[in-house]
């Protein structure tokens, strides 16, 4: 592993706020719930967009335009994620940036799946207006799906390979 | 059998994994219904709409969520069973589903006033606050006792 990595790392957490939260019983696991509350709201408007644009359900209820609709609570839950993911980070930055579950996670599959999502957000209110999702629409709501499903498995195994 | 699925790394992480992803789903769509009753997202959709849409994504991925969690519960179920705080949680999560299936049941007859009242609204607020409760609570498991 890059050392100047580590050394950042290293630093990063010696940083007084990092410590601070390693040194409190109850500031950890809030920064936790802080971090998987963003990702509630992140990974739920992502997938109701996504399920939408596959077609779930949609022989029930006539189709929605969500994507447009979401985008704002869509983007506050990034938000949120980031901010309690980074505090997180800075707690044990060095072990973090040696574990490769980590560096899948952040270095590859979520970078994949922004990108992925940016470009689904641009495409979504055409997709969901046309009479007949495309195939592409349906593929893409799918990749999208499956990638945030990856992140969170990669971010679950951290522990085991650490 | 609930043996086999703790002892085994990749099992216990499949359980994980299904657990918290479910949970993403399942909190996300009952904030999204939450929100648009407050009028704070998608105004141009029916709320009975989008409840209509999300509703089944949120039973299937409570199913989800209640399955692995008692895969997990089961593994360790001495250690939850004493842990106040996984009470706590469970007492939470009930409230949350109470309210979500109050909201369900009333959103059409809300849609077709011309506003929403204010006690739907405040409703609606209790059960954000109860979804972010039980994910504090939930976290809290793990941090106090070591299990899960």
């Amino acid at each position: 592993m890059d050392s100047s990595l580590v050394m950042f790392g290293h630093w990063l957490q010696n940083r007084p706020y990092a410590l601070a939260i390693a040194g409190s019983d109850w500031a950890y696991p809030f920064v936790q719930a802080t971090h998987f509350t963003g990702l509630s709201i992140w990974v739920g408007t992502n997938v109701a967009v996504d399920l939408n644009l596959m077609g779930v359900g949609k022989k029930s209820s006539p189709p929605l335009q969500l994507s447009d609709a979401l985008f704002i609570w869509n983007w506050i839950g990034f938000a949120i994620a980031v901010t309690g993911g980074f505090l997180l980070f800075s707690v044990s930055a060095e072990t973090y940036l040696t574990n490769m579950a980590f560096l899948t996670k952040l270095g590859l599959l979520i970078p994949l799946g922004l990108g992925l999502h940016i470009v689904v957000q641009q495409k979504a209110p055409a997709w969901e207006k046309a009479s007949q999702t495309p195939s592409v629409a349906k593929f893409a709501g799918f990749a999208e799906l499956l990638l945030w499903f990856s992140v969170a498995t990669a971010a679950v195994l951290i522990p085991y390979v650490g | 059998m609930i043996a086999v699925i703790n002892g085994t790394a990749w099992m216990a992480a499949t359980t994980e994994i299904l657990h918290y992803f479910s949970m993403f789903i399942l909190v996300g769509s009952m904030v999204i219904v939450d929100l648009r009753v407050l009028g704070l997202v998608a105004r141009r959709q029916d709320a009975a709409q989008l409840a209509e849409r999300l509703f089944p994504w949120i039973w299937i991925s409570l199913a989800l969520n209640f399955l692995s969690g008692f895969l997990m519960f089961a593994g360790s179920a001495v250690s939850y069973y004493r842990n106040d705080v996984f009470y706590d949680k469970i007492g939470i999560i009930v409230l949350a589903i109470v309210a979500n299936i109050f909201v369900q049941q009333k959103v059409r007859k809300w849609d077709q006033l011309p506003a929403v009242p204010a006690w739907a609204k405040f409703i609606a607020v209790v059960s954000i606050g109860l979804w972010i409760g039980a994910i504090i609570a939930g976290v809290e498991v793990p941090a106090l006792t070591g299990v899960g």
